[in-house]
């Protein structure tokens, strides 16, 4: 069997080092994407992962004299992006009737995107459903698990990076991890 | 290996944890390597699709982020620090000033009550008003005249 195509995959390509924090449009350019997308993918709001990437990047920026360089920039960055998305949640738990839905990621344009790549119909409309059902799986898992899933899956992060940004022990990292994947295999009905 | 991978198994796969033995399985039971198959796609799609979000909506406000570097609050903060903390000193600094001066404002007033005080007291202190003072002294010596003509 060929090796896991996820497991294999490499990180981005980025070397992250101290100086990219030295210039804000520099590191705008190199890791918006990387912030938003772990962003848009833990909440499913477009205007809100924005803004979480917005204030992920200025805090860095703010504070980089604070960056000892134990770790690299990106999973620095994955740092502060988790403690903003943990407040985040907190305060929309608190204010849950003021939820926007005006700017919620339209998951269906998202799936059908990715299932547009299938020749087959059937090929498309398994990737549609299997795109779906994932999202919707992590919607659905306590936040560390969520966190670690996307961490892991989206980001291609080791243990030992998910274990720096979250603040967790490696071990509790594999236990979330394990969880999460039980937890979207199911959905997804493998089930053995 | 007897049987299939159990859910566990599949699971500890999909994180990195895996037998030499699984291995072996996985390689020789297709219904496995399929189920195995199926679980990767999906989260191979799952996490393009969420990359493909990243690329459809993810363009950093360029003006938005600007201003938000430029606020830089924490500076600001640094720098209202300073102005608070010099306008303390400032005001610390005009407490005795301006305590001398009222003090010597209170002195003055004292010393021109006290030049009134000693007016007032010489007013009330004469026999007759200044004006009639000449008129007193012309009386003295009439009187002394008058005195006179008696004895005489």
């Amino acid at each position: 069997m060929q090796p896991i195509a996820i497991l294999a995959a490499t990180a981005d390509p980025i070397e992250s080092r101290a100086a990219d924090l030295e210039d804000f449009d520099q590191m705008v350019r190199l890791y918006w994407p990387r912030v938003f997308r772990f962003a848009v993918a833990s909440l499913r709001d477009r205007d809100a992962a924005g803004s979480i990437a917005q204030d992920c990047l200025v805090k860095a920026y703010r504070t980089r004299h604070t960056f000892r360089g134990d770790c690299s920039v990106s999973t620095w960055l994955m740092q502060i992006a988790v403690n903003l998305l943990r407040d985040y949640s907190r305060n929309r738990r608190m204010q849950f009737w003021k939820r926007a839905e005006a700017s919620a990621l339209d998951l269906s344009a998202v799936s059908q995107s990715i299932a547009d790549r299938d020749a087959s119909p059937e090929g498309k409309a398994l990737a549609k459903e299997q795109v779906e059902a994932v999202w919707n799986a992590t919607e659905k898992l306590p936040q560390k698990q969520r966190t670690v899933f996307l961490l892991r899956f989206v980001d291609d992060m080791d243990l030992l990076e998910i274990a720096s940004a979250t603040g967790l022990k490696e071990g509790t990292v594999k236990t979330h991890l394990f969880r999460a994947t039980e937890a979207i295999r199911r959905r997804l009905g493998g089930i053995r | 290996m007897n049987g299939h991978l159990s859910s566990e198994q599949i699971s500890r796969w999909m994180i990195g944890e895996r037998t030499d033995r699984e291995e072996e399985h996985v390689r020789r039971c297709s219904e496995c390597a399929a189920q195995l198959a199926a679980l990767e796609s999906a989260i191979a799609r799952f996490r393009d699709s969420v990359r493909d979000c990243g690329e459809m909506y993810g363009h950093p406000n360029v003006g938005l982020l600007s201003r938000a570097q430029s606020v830089r609050p924490g500076f600001l903060v640094g720098r209202s620090r300073w102005a608070s903390i010099a306008a303390a000193l400032l005001l610390l600094a005009a407490i005795p000033i301006y305590t001398t001066s009222r003090d010597r404002r209170a002195a003055e007033i004292a010393r021109a009550d006290a030049v009134l005080l000693e007016q007032v007291d010489a007013g009330i202190s004469r026999a007759v008003p200044a004006p009639m003072e000449p008129l007193v002294k012309l009386v003295s010596w009439n009187s002394g005249i008058a005195t006179t003509g008696e004895t005489r």
